[in-house]
């Protein structure tokens, strides 16, 4: 999958199925913070998905939805990293950082 | 210096104004003074006892705000009353659209709608949206067949008030939700007025933004509510910048009295709601049968099967409203909305059903509701009675 950094940079990284765009995110170094490691309790793992895969990912859960509700920059393909599992339908994912995140001041 | 007791407020004075504004019930104020003294803590204070204890009561509070409408505790955002509910749920739906690239830009909403809505619509025209004013019928209804005409044009939005402030008329919010719904808009509905003499229910009416009003519903002024679609999710772009609270869409520490003040107004509305309709029903029909009986050519504004209990809007054959207001100081009526009411321009809302400036100008809104006895009704009645008789023929 790919990610595009806040400067623009595409960086390619290993996919493996079975884990999230956050875990794949902090085995490469990206950065996105998760600072909820993934218990649906912060936005700080809010990606923007490319518009030609948003509408393959299975639609967001409402916990998810109240996330976004208090992400920053949220736009109409947003989603948090850490509820989007790689399968092999999303072979090639790309997904872009968002111009920054609600915990401002650890940014 | 001595006070004047709640809800009398001196005993010369006869309140029939409820839709400017009611009297905090007493269960209300009573509810709300442990708050501004013994538990004072900040709801937002998560992390000693008193803040905790101050939380449970402000979402205690929500519970009974979004029982009153058939919401569910989370979809309910407090503010400082309904015109800052109409101002955020407007032009943040407005903002959120235009900031996710949608392309709709048109805004319905009808002519007689509380000055904060027609402000908060028409100043979005300068932000590169297009507002459309409804006209309504002479009984103060939305023609569905206009709504229609209207969403021709893809709408972002229609906001159309529950319950008109002057004239009290109702409208049909689940069909018109159903027929905006239809054309892929939102909406909205200004509920101030209806919250707590009607029933509403967001979810059998398909009501996406509703807001509310404190002190119109004997409540304290200075609170009221938000009510915000959690499915399909209703985005907002929030008006104040700050501590993100109430799930961002509203800064600011939430006043804890005034929105226990406002759960237990809701709570009493929804408990009391059907008897006090009953009896304020008959109060207006015996006012009504008095003036009619005295005043040939009476005329009723608005429609007569389609309005709350609460609320008659007159015109009288003779005189003037100031004239009879002058006439009758002991009584509290109005001419217009509260915040017109000082204008010396006639109603745009009596203009809106078709009146002319002299018979808007002969035109009273009188307000019954919680504490009005019968002995009130009767003394307004037999007040506007004679000041009309020594009014001069129109």
């Amino acid at each position: 999958m790919t990610f595009i950094e806040r400067d623009g940079t595409r960086r390619e990284v290993d996919a493996p199925l079975g884990l999230s765009v956050l875990e794949i995110a902090h085995r490469h170094g990206i950065d996105i913070e998760g600072a909820c490691e993934g218990s649906l309790a912060c936005s700080t793992c809010h990606v923007v998905v490319d518009p030609t895969w948003f509408a393959k990912l299975e639609a967001p859960t409402e916990d998810e939805e109240d996330m976004l509700d208090l992400a920053f920059d949220l736009q109409r393909t947003s989603r948090l990293g850490c509820q989007i599992v790689m399968t092999p339908g999303l072979d090639g994912l790309v997904v872009r950082l968002p111009a920054g995140s609600r915990n401002m001041l650890n940014a | 210096m001595t006070h004047p007791r709640p809800n009398r407020p001196a005993e010369r004075y006869i309140y029939l104004d409820y839709q400017a504004t009611t009297p905090c019930d007493p269960r209300v104020v009573e509810a709300m003074l442990p708050w501004f003294t013994e538990s004072f803590g900040n709801p937002h204070s998560a992390e000693h006892a008193m803040g905790r204890i101050a939380e449970a009561a402000v979402e205690h509070a929500r519970g009974e705000v979004a029982g009153l409408i058939g919401a569910e505790a989370r979809e309910i955002v407090f503010t400082s009353g309904a015109t800052e509910s109409n101002n955020i749920a407007i032009k943040g739906a407005a903002r959120f659209a235009a900031r996710m690239d949608n392309p709709r830009r048109r805004i319905v909403t009808a002519v007689t709608e509380h000055k904060c809505v027609l402000q908060a619509v028409g100043d979005l025209a300068e932000e590169g949206f297009e507002p459309v004013f409804l006209p309504v019928g002479a009984d103060g209804l939305v023609d569905p067949d206009a709504l229609r005409a209207a969403l021709a044009q893809p709408t972002l939005l229609v906001s159309v008030m529950a319950v008109n402030n002057e004239i009290g008329v109702v409208q049909d919010i689940a069909a018109l939700a159903a027929i905006a719904h239809a054309a892929g808009a939102l909406l909205h509905t200004d509920a101030a007025q209806a919250a707590g003499k009607i029933a509403l229910d967001v979810e059998a009416q398909s009501i996406d933004l509703a807001s509310i009003s404190g002190h119109k519903l004997y409540g304290p002024k200075g609170v009221g509510a938000l009510y915000v679609r959690r499915r399909p999710r209703v985005r907002l772009e929030p008006l104040f910048s700050g501590g993100g609270q109430e799930r961002g869409l509203r800064s600011g520490t939430l006043p804890t009295p005034l929105i226990v003040g406002l759960g237990e107004a809701c709570r009493l509305a929804a408990e009391e709601m059907d008897a006090e309709a009953a009896r304020i029903g008959t109060l207006r029909d015996r006012l009504l049968a008095r003036l009619d009986a005295a005043i040939p050519g009476l005329i009723l504004n608005g429609s007569r099967e389609q309005r709350i209990p609460g609320n008659v809007n007159l015109t009288f054959p003779a005189g003037s409203a100031a004239a009879l207001m002058a006439a009758a100081p002991a009584l509290c009526v109005s001419t217009g909305s509260a915040c017109s009411s000082a204008a010396i321009e006639p109603s745009y809302v009596l203009r809106a059903l078709g009146l002319g400036d002299a018979a808007a100008g002969r035109t009273l809104r009188i307000g019954i509701g919680r504490f009005t006895s019968a002995a009130d009704v009767d003394a307004a009645a037999a007040l506007l009675i004679e000041a009309h008789a020594a009014a001069p023929v129109a």
